[in-house]
Order: C-alpha cells, then sequence, then structure tokens
C-alpha cells in the first residue's frame, strides 16, 4: 500500500541534501528557535526569514507543492488556537499575525530540514551530537517497523470498512477498535520476534551502520557560517 | 529489549493513526502511555513513547520542536507514571481477567486526565491561561476523552489475555522501589508546582503583560465586538497579506529552484 510520508523526497541530491546530517541538526534547530525569537509586529524581521525560508525551499529541489501541502495541513489547528484573538483588543492582532508567520515558517522549515536528510544519516547526526544511544537504536527500530505496521493498520481498516455499514453503536465500535489494536500489537509482536531473530543470525550488534555516510566537509562550515550570520544580523 | 521497545514504538505510532469519532465531532485516539507502562515498566515505556513523540514532531510537524519538553514530560513521562501507578494500585497484578482489565481501565483514563492536569497547571504558571479557566476545560475534555483511552487500553490487555497471555507476564519480577520512586515524581510535580507558584505573592512579569493582553476574558463587548467592521477588514487585510506573502514566498522559491535547474 501506498503511504511514504517520512523523509519522502530524502533520496535527491540537492546541495541541502548533501550536508552532513549534523550541520543541519544544529543549523535548522538554529533557524526554528530564532523564528520563536523574532519579537511580536516586527515585520523586516519576518520577511527576511521568509525570504530565507523561500531560498530553501527552492535550493532544496523537493516539489513545493509538497512543502506548502504539508504547511497547510497543519495551520488549521494553528489558526483554531488563535482565530479569536484578533477581536479582542489591538494586541490580539499583532499576536495571531505573528502566531501564523512563526508557524508557518518553523512548519516550511521543519519540512525542508525532514526531507532534505535520509534518516539513517539523521540517526547517525543525532549519535554524533550525543544522543544517548537507547534512543538512537530505538528510533532506527520505530522507522523499520513503521511502515510494515502502517501497512498492516490500513489492511485491518479496510477490512473494517468493507464489513461495517455506517456507525455502530459506541460499545460495539470502542469493542472492534480493541480488538484491532490488539492484534496489531500480536501482530507486531510475532513478526518483531522473527525479525530480530533473522537480524541477529545476519550478524546484528545494535548498530545500524549508513551506507556511504556523508562527510563534514567545507561546504558544512559554509551552511553553519550563513545561518548564524543570518541569525545574529537578523535579530541583533 | 530494545527490539521489543521499538516495535512497541511503532505499535503505538501505528495505533495513533486509528482515529476514534468522540463527541461533538471531534476525534480522538489512543495515546499508549498507560499500555507501554503496564507491557514494559514505566521506565522502558517512557523511553518507548519519547520515541513515538520525537518521531511525530519530526517528521509529521505534529507537536513543535520548542515544545518538545513540555510534551515529552506530559504525554510521556506522567502518562506512563501515572498509568504504571493506578495501573498496580488497582490490584493489575491480579489473577483475575476483570480486575486486571478494571485495572488497565483506571490507568488508561487516569493517565489521560493526570496528563491532562499538568498542561492546564504548566499554561497557568507560565501565564498563558488562567487556571480557572484552563483546569476545567482540560480537565474536563480529557475526562471524556479518558474514557476511550481507558476503554482502548483495558480492550488491548483483555486481547493479550485471551492470544497471548505471555505478553501480560513480560515484567513479572521486574519491578522495583525505582519505579515506585519515578512514579511519585513525576505526578507529583506539577502539584507542588502550583504550590511554589500559589504560596509567591509577586505577580510576575509574565502575568502583567497578559494582565494588560488577555487571551481569555469578556472584553469583546469593550472592543467593539464581533460586528465591528474595522475589525472585520483588518482580519480580511490580514488573510489577503498572507496569501501574496505564501505567494511570494513560492514565486521566490521557484525562480531559485529553476535556476539551478533540475542537473
Amino acid at each position: 500500500m501506498k503511504h511514504s510520508f517520512i523523509d519522502r523526497y530524502a533520496d535527491l541530491d540537492s546541495p541541502l541534501h548533501l550536508l552532513e546530517a549534523r550541520s543541519k541538526i544544529i543549523g535548522f534547530t538554529a533557524l526554528i528557535a530564532a523564528v520563536l525569537l523574532i519579537p511580536p509586529g516586527s515585520g523586516t524581521a519576518f520577511m527576511l526569514f521568509f525570504f530565507l525560508a523561500a531560498v530553501l525551499m527552492g535550493v532544496s529541489q523537493i516539489p513545493l507543492s509538497y512543502i506548502v501541502g504539508r504547511t497547510l495541513l497543519i495551520l488549521p489547528f494553528v489558526l483554531l488556537a488563535g482565530i479569536a484573538a484578533p477581536w479582542r483588543d489591538d494586541a490580539g492582532f499583532v499576536r495571531i499575525t505573528t502566531l501564523l508567520m512563526r508557524s508557518s515558517l518553523c512548519l516550511i522549515l521543519l519540512v525542508v530540514f525532514t526531507n532534505t536528510t535520509r534518516f539513517t544519516e539523521l540517526l547517525r547526526g543525532l549519535k554524533k551530537l550525543g544522543c544517548p544511544r537507547i534512543l538512537v537504536l530505538n528510533l532506527g527500530f520505530l522507522y523499520r517497523y513503521l511502515f510494515v505496521l502502517t501497512d498492516e493498520v490500513m489492511r485491518m481498516k479496510l477490512a473494517r470498512d468493507s464489513r461495517r455499514v455506517g456507525r455502530l453503536p459506541a460499545r460495539r465500535e470502542l469493542r472492534l477498535l480493541g480488538s484491532m489494536l490488539g492484534s496489531l500489537l500480536v501482530r507486531s509482536f510475532e513478526r518483531a520476534e522473527r525479525m530480530y531473530q533473522a537480524m541477529l543470525s545476519r550478524g546484528y550488534a545494535l548498530d545500524f551502520p549508513v551506507l556511504a555516510p556523508r562527510r563534514f566537509t567545507a561546504r558544512d562550515i559554509v551552511f553553519l557560517g550563513v545561518v548564524a550570520s543570518f541569525v545574529y544580523g537578523v535579530l541583533r | 529489549m530494545v527490539p521489543i521497545m521499538g516495535v512497541l514504538s511503532a505499535f503505538v505510532f501505528a495505533a495513533q493513526t486509528l482515529n476514534f469519532p468522540v463527541l461533538g465531532g471531534t476525534s480522538g485516539h489512543l495515546v499508549g502511555g498507560a499500555l507501554l507502562a503496564v507491557l514494559l515498566g514505566p521506565g522502558a515505556g517512557f523511553l518507548a513513547l519519547v520515541t513515538v513523540i520525537v518521531a511525530q514532531a519530526l517528521f509529521l510537524q505534529d507537536g513543535g520542536l520548542i515544545a518538545l519538553g513540555a510534551n515529552l514530560f506530559n504525554i510521556g513521562a506522567v502518562t506512563v507514571w501515572s498509568g504504571y501507578a493506578v495501573f498496580h494500585l488497582a490490584g493489575g497484578k491480579s489473577d483475575r481477567p476483570k480486575r486486571l482489565y478494571l485495572a488497565g481501565f483506571l490507568a488508561g483514563w487516569a493517565s489521560l486526565v493526570l496528563s491532562a492536569i499538568s498542561c492546564a497547571l504548566q499554561l497557568a504558571v507560565s501565564g498563558a491561561i488562567p487556571l480557572k479557566v484552563g483546569l476545567p476545560a482540560m480537565a474536563g475534555y480529557h475526562a471524556i476523552i479518558g474514557l476511550v483511552e481507558g476503554a482502548l487500553t483495558a480492550g488491548v490487555l483483555a486481547f493479550l489475555g485471551r492470544v497471548r497471555p505471555d505478553l501480560l507476564r513480560l515484567r513479572a519480577g521486574l519491578q522495583g522501589a525505582g519505579d515506585w520512586i519515578g512514579a511519585v515524581v513525576f505526578v507529583a510535580a506539577p502539584y507542588v508546582l502550583l504550590i511554589l507558584a500559589g504560596s509567591s505573592e509577586l505577580p510576575d512579569p509574565l502575568q502583567k503583560l497578559l494582565a494588560a493582553a488577555p487571551l481569555t476574558g469578556g472584553r469583546e463587548a469593550e472592543a467593539g465586538g464581533l460586528a465591528s467592521p474595522d475589525r472585520f477588514l483588518n482580519f480580511i487585510g490580514l488573510a489577503a497579506a498572507f496569501v501574496v506573502l505564501m505567494a511570494a514566498v513560492l514565486a521566490v522559491g521557484r525562480a531559485v529552484r529553476d535556476k539551478r535547474g533540475h542537473s
């Protein structure tokens, strides 16, 4: 079944894709933090950040419709939180404008970041940055099992929807969902046991190797330098 | 242990995509803190849930990076440890299945309500939403959503009891004093925070700021209300400006991309 939503465009090779994971983790986190530090109502700073976001979007070669789509998917929830603000008082108007700009900037940056970094690279970067090994390992397992489990969930949903017409009484609906979750759990357990045996028998030793890892090069230094000077220049 | 934690993380991640219609057009889904605590114990359960929350923040842009700490505390630590404590206090070690499911139900329900209360307390302490508005809203809403969480936790436990009873005993003999210390710390911490905040008489600067520009409170009447034409125009203007801005961002992005070409 079709459901690739994690690092979907991470296999392109734009300049952003070629950066090492560590410098992207640091750079994008710094940019997002800087967006949140822009004082409310300072239009120039927001415009500069939007310009940077646009440049990053363009450089990344990810289809622009994809980035905008993902951003628009989340924005309604943000709007819901602040929709009443403009009618309160004048500060409310600035507040919702700021909220809107900050969240769309953060979303764009995060979408660009996760779609220019392969998951294995991201894990490697996190590990090199000193993230606890057990967390990195667990994220790795999550990533590996997720696609299989999502397949399983979609099959079960399809089976449920094709056998159930309309809505059932809440009690039965809940029981149905409980059984679905239970059998999903049992199936995942048994699959995990099999997979782990298979991994052990192929020499797995608590580590996920990365094929042809990106190296920290002059390009990364340039990227970090640009980010640092941009953030300093705009927020100063 | 790691592979089992991994598969349970993936399970919770996938299970959270199974939505369930709740009252009034909203939908809820399993959070899974209590379930993980019962199956793995609180320590490993917390790590498994941390992974889920981090992955959602990064890849579904759901939850946010800067709020990650708060989310990990409320959705992670509080649900897992409170679920663990309630499960065991309600007789989760019992051999009678009915008792076990009841404990699972209570653990699921309590984990969500306590998590919501903790979130409301944090919002109040940071001055965003006053406690007397936030607490009833959060706790009340999650007391209803919690029924679903409890029922699902119990349902999954019941299913496991029928199909793979050995998985329910994964944790047998692994409970230690450390787990209980964790439970006390994480469940009690928000209340201690509240008492500390309540006992200080000085209004902090944030509260002053919010008193000047409240997010909640009945000031519509003085401010002209919903019907005020200039506010409406402001709002239309904002929407239009936003559309223009996004179009400009897209145009710049496209220009940059086309210039580079698809080499």
